[in-house]
């Protein structure tokens, strides 16, 4: 894998009808390669931007993203983004066609895209959907398509938007697991954002978290815990209490911000 | 009743039955002369008419004329359409003048432009065609460009991720995304263009001995040919079913119902 990613110094502003919002500010850390981060901050505190401008979707007001030695300008298959949305799979193709298609898009050669699809189809536990098309499966089993999808293109890095948001808590237990199996198995770095504690801790070699209006880094917590991590032991129950912490200082305000934090609540 | 539930729920059966209760009423009035003849023929006359004009090999040069006709307006039709949709996506200022023209062309029928047509491009081929493709493209424009307006972001963000770009990313995200819209705008200019077609040639009659049916429906009712002229409303009628309860239907089920884009009639 190639090297380290880093974020340096980076800074978003939105300029719309509603006036101008500062999204990042800031923001600056780097990951090493095969790494797992998960990013955790209440809503509307610029987790999105952060890696939209990761992915290149979103150009930055100030500093810049490195992968390796490339800046990045541009979205690419080097860093792919698992939406939260549940219609990023074309609904004009089977689950397979997706996950061929990217792999034809990325050059691959013919005589292996099959293959290479199936296998990453049995990883998040589609088999039997291959031919289904997308609005034939559940919304988690959408997810798992997409997770699928840029598994198989092997990127860089995975970049995963609350895809687990809005699925029930028996599910995304058992998503959450196949994930951290999956990439002990494929090696990917991956950030994942989510708003939820216990999640974070879950899954994160380490946990950034963001404060909120404008957006910045509080703390990046390390999570030495061994895998698999079971919530129940005190050593997650004290890191779990110190996450929420470092949540509630930003949530009842430094003071003089009162107003920020109102509408950037949850 | 009680014993083929299944057959009198089928809607195609329904269908039929009602077109020939239909016929049984009119071959009814038809036989008991309450009307003359020659205003009022009776289905054996009218299917006479049709076997000796496709005998002879007319009704089928007419028909032939007639598609060969709504095939070159469809074709420049949509051609237009697609360029014109293509720079109004890369330009708001082109955008905005082709909403303009729409606007004023699109609720002008087709055989409004008749006398117009006449005078600039003469009685010939080319002045049908005209108003052929002035049916097609503004439904055309006006739905494609709705439908390339509605693609979802995640989707364009997913074929730019993969790493599609310009052209390749309308052709594999953007059309089939907006096949929904670029479906109806196609089936609203085939029943225009179908419409028009056999007003036009009735106006500009042949051109050499080339006509179509329209024209042939106007010769026949010249010869007070009233059978001759219901075989070839007949053989209209026929190619509108097949082509729009046939082909844009088989097609529909193929496409948009097949990828669960639109609601389906269960
Ligand atoms: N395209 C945009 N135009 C204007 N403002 C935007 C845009 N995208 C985001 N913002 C603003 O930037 C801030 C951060 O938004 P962002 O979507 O990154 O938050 P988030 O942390 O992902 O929230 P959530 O957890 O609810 O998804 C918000 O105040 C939002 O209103
Ligand atoms: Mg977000």
């Amino acid at each position: 894998m190639a090297g380290r990613m880093k974020v340096e110094h980076l800074w978003v502003r939105f300029t719309g009808e509603h006036g101008e919002v500062q999204a990042l500010e800031d923001i600056d850390f780097s990951v090493e390669p095969g790494e797992f981060i998960t990013v955790l901050g209440p809503s509307g505190c610029g987790k999105s931007t952060l890696i939209r401008s990761i992915a290149g979707f979103q150009k930055p007001e100030k500093g810049r993203i490195l992968v390796g030695e490339r800046e990045v300008s541009d979205p690419g298959p080097d860093r792919l983004m698992v939406f939260q949305e549940f219609d990023q799979l074309f609904p004009w193709r089977t689950v397979l066609g997706n996950l061929t298609y990217a792999l034809k898009v990325k050059g691959v050669a013919k005589a292996e895209r099959e293959e290479t699809a199936r296998r990453f189809i049995r990883m998040v536990g589609l088999e039997g959907f291959e031919k289904a098309f997308p609005h034939q499966l559940s919304g988690g089993m959408k997810q798992r398509g997409a997770i699928a999808r840029s598994l198989a293109l092997n990127p860089e890095i995975l970049l995963m938007d609350e895809p687990f948001g809005s699925l029930d808590a028996q599910t995304r237990a058992i998503l959450q697991a196949e994930l951290v199996r999956i990439w002990q198995d494929v090696g990917s770095t991956i950030i994942f954002i989510t708003h939820n504690i216990q999640e974070a801790i879950l899954l994160g070699d380490r946990v950034i978290v963001m404060g909120t209006r404008p957006g910045t880094i509080k703390k990046i917590v390390p999570v030495p815990l061994p895998r698999p991590r079971l919530p129940e032991t005190p050593e997650f129950m004290a890191l779990w209490h110190e996450l929420y912490s470092q949540l509630e200082v930003h949530r009842f305000g430094e003071n003089g911000k009162v107003e920020s934090l109102v509408s950037g609540k949850d | 009743m009680k014993k083929k539930p299944s057959l009198w729920k089928n809607h195609t059966f329904r269908q039929v039955l009602f077109v020939l209760a239909f016929l049984a009423i009119w071959e009814i009035v038809a036989l008991s002369k309450i009307y003359p003849p020659l205003l009022f023929p009776d289905l054996v006359s009218i299917l006479k008419a049709l076997v000796e004009s496709t005998a002879s090999g007319e009704m089928v040069q007419r028909t032939w004329y007639s598609l060969y006709l709504i095939l070159m307006g469809l074709g420049i039709g949509l051609l237009i359409s697609f360029v014109m949709v293509a720079l109004a996506m890369v330009s708001d200022i082109f955008a905005d003048f082709m909403e303009a023209m729409v606007a004023i062309n699109h609720p002008l029928p087709g055989v409004a432009l008749l006398p117009i047509t006449l005078l600039w491009f003469g009685s010939g081929e080319w002045g049908i065609i005209f108003v052929l493709v002035h049916s097609v493209v503004w439904p055309m424009m006006l739905n494609t460009y709705a439908g390339f307006r509605s693609v979802s972001r995640t989707q364009l963000e997913v074929g730019r991720n993969i790493g599609l770009r310009g052209l390749r990313l309308v052709t594999s995200v953007m059309v089939p995304a907006a096949f929904p819209y670029i479906f109806t705008g196609l089936k609203i200019s085939w029943a225009r263009a179908w419409r028009s077609l056999v007003a036009a040639e009735m106006i500009f009659g042949a051109s050499g001995k080339d006509g179509g049916l329209g024209w042939l429906i106007y010769q026949r009712r010249f010869f007070l040919d009233t059978p001759g002229v219901f075989a070839a409303l007949g053989v209209i009628i026929l190619i509108g079913i097949v082509v729009e309860s046939g082909l844009f239907t088989q097609l529909e089920k193929r496409t948009v119902q097949r990828w669960g884009m639109v609601v389906t009639r269960s």
